[in-house]
């Protein structure tokens, strides 16, 4: 029998063999344990570019993803310039703005298919001072995806891709490869009003990690937060039986 | 002010005769004539005005050239016969500087002066009536500079005084005299402005020209045709215009490349930009897509390059390193800008502004994705209080309600033939059409009120939030039109 080999030097070969998050540029942390350990440690990685898509009616309209991904680019929208390529022009700024993010700021550029959307994606992930940049296609092939990549790793930008077919069409195909680092699938959740309050309480979605650097996946529902952190964890799903949510934590 | 006196500068023809001439003192001129009406000089405007009305003057000769102070030299070889002769031409200008309220004197004659000599100098001017313009025959320089004074040949007036001193009156009495003794006494300004005068020795001119544009121009000793030929030609042309450019320290916001060919017809392309440069290498990489269009035929042979909207432009030290924490430059994404403009269209690229208005589909504005560094920051932010959807329908789609009682939130609605079940509902959110853009004359009562919208943000049973609106307050006899206009 061989010497008994430490545990971290295991560790450390396994994350060289998964080739996923060699040359990362950090990492956006959520704020809870559970989650930046599933994404590989210290949070959504930036430097790659993500896919978030929907089921139902939401391959069409795109808005839970399209939310999601509002969230986490307004953490990112500080540091430089972020570009929106969408095929149907229905983005909202007062509704970005109402989740965060300094709508003012975003460049939107509308496109005519799917080609050229992928291109402005290209394009501006490869420029300089671009920090974040966002594309509604319906579907990113290998080759597509692993060109976002390289471009990404020209200057550390981030990419998203919010899987929408704005003009209906046949409901999507099995889900074919693809080279995002990190592949979600938002779908909303109902929402609780704070106690003795009406109305409606703040926007909830599920999350469930589909991909992500070390094979890892999980479901979660996430509530959207003022916080430091992009959204706040509010259960952890570890089977389609809802657990109990957490009760809120005081501010501050 | 001449040496600390008020000095008079001009006099205008006035009704009777009075004894005022230039550099007569101010004191002396009042107490001349008593309701002497006096005014500042101002020589900078006076030549600002001259430069304008040489401008003008361009409508008869392109080659004018104001002569300071209150003069204007025009070169009129060859254009007389539009205005059917000298005399018609002479007079059509005199007429219209009369009718603009510039009395002039005006002479035509073959040499600059001889022109200049009879028309301050000649005689027959000044007397109302008598003829405004006079034309020296050619070969009649010597008649005519005869009886003129010696000043008329546009000597210093040191000079000038020294040949009244000496008795000297008229150019005839100086072409008397031998002309090596006058240059040596009198320095060999005067023979020349004789010379000159009588036409044997040339004179030149400095014509006002228009500001040349700032073109580049390559021709080729052989038509191309071939795209790598026209790449590397759009290179080379983008160097040198914007070598010139960068001479002046401009840069230019609009550029035309155009193309001859040997069939005679001209190929353009046109890049524009948000920001002024001058980067000849971003410049070929935006014409890289457009060189594909260009029909090349049986050749091009000539490329010209034009900029235009030039706007001041110093050199800037460029980062190539925007940091962790840089903030956003809009020089750094000007060229990703360009590109997308170039490559999409104007519209396809814009950002959103906040506009004060009550109707959702107002309250946003597109503007220019870089906006220029004068325009303050905007006042008007989003209200963050009241709810609002991520996707704004621009058409609002019409949906079925069931809701129990006036201003109730709707507790069941069909959408696109799902039937979705109320779980929380936020509102009424009234919104007022604004009154101000209804014309006045809106006729019936209760008009403006069917515009009003009752929002309300509901959530269904899966989570999913809608934002609909119905339309006009609740009226008994009629049912309510109800409509989704976003999603959340």
């Amino acid at each position: 029998m061989s010497s008994p080999v430490p545990l971290g030097a295991l560790r450390a070969a396994l994350a060289a063999l998964d080739g996923g998050l060699k040359d990362a540029r950090g990492a956006l942390s959520f704020g809870d344990a559970r989650l930046d350990a599933a994404l590989g440690g210290a949070g959504l990685p930036l430097g790659r570019w993500h896919e978030a898509a929907g089921e139902g009616l939401e391959g069409e309209t795109g808005v839970a993803a399209g939310a999601f991904v509002a969230c986490v680019a307004a953490r990112l929208a500080n540091r430089g310039a972020v570009v929106w390529a969408m095929r149907r022009a229905d983005l909202y700024p007062p509704g970005l703005a109402a989740l965060g993010f300094p709508a003012e700021r975003l460049i939107q550029v509308r496109v005519r298919d799917e080609g050229q959307a992928l291109a402005v994606l290209e394009e501006a992930l490869g420029s300089v001072g671009v920090v974040a940049a966002i594309a509604e296609v319906a579907h990113v092939d290998l080759l597509a995806g692993r060109r976002l990549t390289l471009a990404c790793e020209a200057h550390g930008a981030t990419g998203f891709v919010v899987r929408r077919r704005p003009f209906g069409g046949g409901a999507p195909s099995a889900a074919r490869g693809s080279a995002a680092a990190t592949r979600w699938r938002v779908a909303p959740a109902p929402s609780i009003p704070a106690a003795g309050e009406p109305g409606l309480g703040p926007p909830r979605w599920r999350l469930t990690l589909e991909r992500a650097p070390g094979g890892r996946s999980g479901d979660w529902i996430v509530e959207f937060d003022h916080g430091p952190y992009p959204l706040r964890v509010v259960a952890e799903l570890a089977d389609p039986l809802l657990a109990s949510p957490q009760p809120r934590r005081a501010a501050g | 002010m001449v040496r600390g006196v008020r000095r008079v500068v001009a006099a205008d023809r006035a009704q009777r005769p009075v004894h005022l001439y230039v550099h007569h003192t101010a004191a002396d001129a009042a107490s001349h004539v008593p309701d002497l009406i006096t005014g500042e000089a101002d020589p900078a405007a006076d030549q600002a005005d001259l430069e304008a009305i040489s401008d003008w003057a361009a409508r008869f000769s392109p080659a004018v050239a104001p002569d300071a102070p209150d003069g204007l030299f025009l070169d009129i070889t060859g254009v007389a016969h539009l205005w059917g002769g000298e005399t018609a031409l002479m007079d059509d200008l005199l007429a219209r500087l009369a009718a603009a309220g510039l009395p002039a004197r005006g002479a035509v004659a073959s040499t600059t002066g001889a022109a200049w000599a009879v028309a301050h100098f000649g005689e027959g001017f000044g007397a109302p009536g008598a003829q405004s313009g006079v034309i020296v025959p050619p070969g009649g320089e010597t008649a005519a500079l005869w009886p003129l004074p010696v000043a008329s040949l546009r000597c210093e007036a040191a000079v000038a005084r020294q040949f009244d001193h000496l008795g000297v009156t008229q150019i005839a009495q100086l072409m008397a005299l031998p002309r090596d003794q006058v240059a040596r006494r009198f320095g060999a300004a005067v023979p020349r402005r004789l010379d000159q005068a009588l036409g044997e020795v040339p004179e030149a001119l400095i014509f006002r020209r228009p500001a040349a544009p700032d073109v580049a121009r390559l021709s080729f000793a052989e038509p191309i045709s071939a795209p790598e030929d026209l790449a590397r030609v759009t290179r080379d042309i983008a160097v040198q215009l914007c070598a010139r450019l960068e001479t002046r320290r401009v840069g230019a916001r609009c550029f035309t490349l155009s193309f001859h060919g040997v069939d005679g017809r001209a190929r353009r392309l046109e890049v524009s930009l948000a920001l002024p440069s001058r980067d000849p290498a971003s410049l070929a990489r935006l014409f890289a897509p457009k060189l594909e269009t260009v029909d090349p035929g049986f050749g091009l042979e000539v490329v010209t390059l034009v900029a235009e909207e030039t706007a001041p432009l110093t050199g800037r030290q460029v980062r190539w390193d925007p940091g962790e924490e840089g903030r956003l430059e809009d020089d750094a994404i000007a060229p990703l800008i360009d590109r997308l403009t170039n490559r999409l269209g104007e519209g396809a690229v814009w950002r959103a502004a906040p506009f004060p208005s009550h109707l959702p589909e107002r309250a946003s504005v597109s503007r220019a994705p870089l906006s220029p560094a004068q325009t303050p920051p905007q006042p008007e932010r989003w209200d963050p209080d009241h709810p609002r959807p991520l996707r704004l329908f621009a058409r609002p789609e019409p949906v079925e309600v069931t809701a129990l009682a006036p201003d109730d939130p709707p507790r069941l609605f069909r959408w696109r033939g799902v039937i979705h079940r109320v779980r929380l509902a936020e509102g009424p959110e009234r919104l007022a059409p604004e009154w101000w853009r209804a014309p006045f004359d809106a006729e019936d009562e209760g008009e403006s009120e069917l515009g009003a919208r009752d929002y309300y943000q509901v959530e269904n049973e899966a989570g999913a939030r809608f934002w609909l609106f119905r339309e006009g307050p609740y009226r008994f006899d009629r049912p309510a039109r109800w409509w989704l206009h976003g999603l959340f």
